[in-house]
């Protein structure tokens, strides 16, 4: 089974609890959008009702300190899109992604808007949803694995590194090494201070190879794109977990930002939907930097 | 599931504005928070003083200008969140991430010790990304 563009999105539920969630995937991870598919059919598999929700129209406002009304502003409209969904719709749970829209919500949104709905990581969720998902991880994932984490997140909110093991740990064959847990919660938080991002990638990519790793796993979308990078050298592939999870449901689901920065083109197509000259001067800089080690 | 706080304030900067000397009294500049942080010796802060770079946190969250060492470490916070937890006022109510969160934007917007670094670029991205991958009908419905 492949997951495309074209795949129904919609996948049989283990269970009809069909409780309705909405799936806040936040702003960047719409690089990655076979992740996003991913995740809205793990949660389906679990018996989730999804309907999903992201980009700039649900920003959270967290990377917009420096325009504190602005971000304020954001905040209570998305809040309020969310007691929408959850009044006239029944979504009473919103499900996160995005560590850093999670925390905001958390710490400077809720505080500052009235909420109707709950607020759960998607690995929590799905941990929390194991033994439903269990069944359909039937394809041995024959793979050494160092789960890539940061200490950010997971000491004051979710203990998502734990989680993403725990669901990893449910795949028949793989082998997981938990590595060091790096400052900040992402790698996208380390980039703005000199060196820390390449003395984390650095020492994620040594323990890989230290730990006779074939595969180095992300948690999060900016680890993803940070590290994808490197997808290849020294033997090592790079995937995220919910790779993984899909790879031993025996879903191919190709990972095109690791191809576009490993030089493979976007579909013309594409790219002309897109608009070529935003995707000359957006997208293609991106593609083609350097990777961080 | 994340407890969330409810409606303490108008707007979120409304509760920005109301926790910021809120928290700042709350803190004790001991320095438990700094020296728990693995951000400081990034920027060349490993030897600094930790009472007197955390005297400046709580300078700064009031919208006052803090001393250079207290700018320069909240301007590297990476949120890995080990001040929360480090912080002997926690049980008080004292999230040591927010304080420093704060003092950052205060940085950036009252005092302009920091300089801000918006990407205007950063929404036309990822709605470019979106465009280039995401169906018609996902569009529609996701964005």
């Amino acid at each position: 089974m492949a997951l495309t563009d074209a795949s129904p999105l919609t996948g049989p539920a283990t269970t009809a609890n069909n409780e309705r969630i909405t799936f806040w995937f936040g702003c960047n991870m719409l690089r990655h959008a076979e992740m996003i598919r991913l995740s809205i059919l793990l949660l389906e598999k679990a018996g989730y009702d999804v309907a999903a929700a992201g980009g700039p129209a649900y920003c959270c406002g967290t990377a917009h300190d420096e325009q504190p009304k602005a971000a304020s502003t954001m905040a209570g409209r998305t809040v309020q899109r969310f007691n929408q969904a959850a009044v006239q719709d029944g979504r009473g749970t919103v499900v996160t992604w995005c560590p850093s829209c999670h925390m905001h919500m958390a710490d400077i949104m809720s505080p500052g808007n009235k909420t109707q709905f709950d607020v759960a990581h998607v690995t929590e969720i799905l941990a929390a949803s194991a033994d439903k998902l269990a069944p359909f991880l039937t394809v041995p994932v024959k793979r050494r694995v160092l789960l890539h984490r940061h200490a950010g997140f997971a000491s004051t909110h979710v203990p998502v590194n734990d989680r993403v093991a725990s669901l990893l740990a449910r795949i028949p064959g793989i082998e997981i090494v938990e590595g060091t847990a790096h400052p900040g919660h992402m790698c996208s938080a380390l980039a703005a201070v000199p060196g820390a991002l390449k003395k984390a990638a650095t020492e994620t990519w040594e323990s890989a190879k230290a730990g006779n790793c074939d595969t180095l796993a992300t948690i999060f979308h900016s680890c993803h794109r940070e590290m994808v990078a490197l997808d290849g050298r020294d033997g090592i592939s790079v995937r995220n977990w919910v790779h993984l999870v899909a790879e031993a449901m025996g879903i191919e689901a190709a990972d095109a930002y690791r191809g576009w920065r490993h030089g493979t083109a976007p579909d013309i197509a594409a790219i002309e939907k897109a608009d070529p000259a935003l995707f000359e001067k957006l997208i293609a800089p991106e593609l083609r930097k350097p990777a961080s080690i | 599931m994340t407890k969330l706080q409810q409606d303490k304030a108008a707007s979120s900067q409304a509760f920005l504005a109301d926790a910021g000397p809120a928290l700042a009294d709350l803190c004790t500049a001991c320095g438990a928070c700094f020296r728990a942080c693995p951000m400081a010796d990034h920027v060349g802060l490993g030897g600094a003083d930790s009472t007197a770079v955390t005297h400046g946190l709580r300078v700064l969250a009031r919208g006052l200008a803090g001393p250079a060492e207290t700018v320069t470490w909240v301007g590297a916070c990476a949120k890995s969140g080990l001040c929360v937890e480090a912080c002997p006022e926690k049980s008080r109510g004292l999230d040591a991430m927010l304080l420093v969160r704060i003092a950052r934007q205060q940085a950036l917007g009252s005092t302009k010790q920091l300089a801000g670094k918006r990407d205007p670029t950063a929404f036309p991205r990822v709605k470019t990304f979106a465009r280039l991958q995401l169906t018609d009908e996902e569009l529609k419905k996701w964005l």
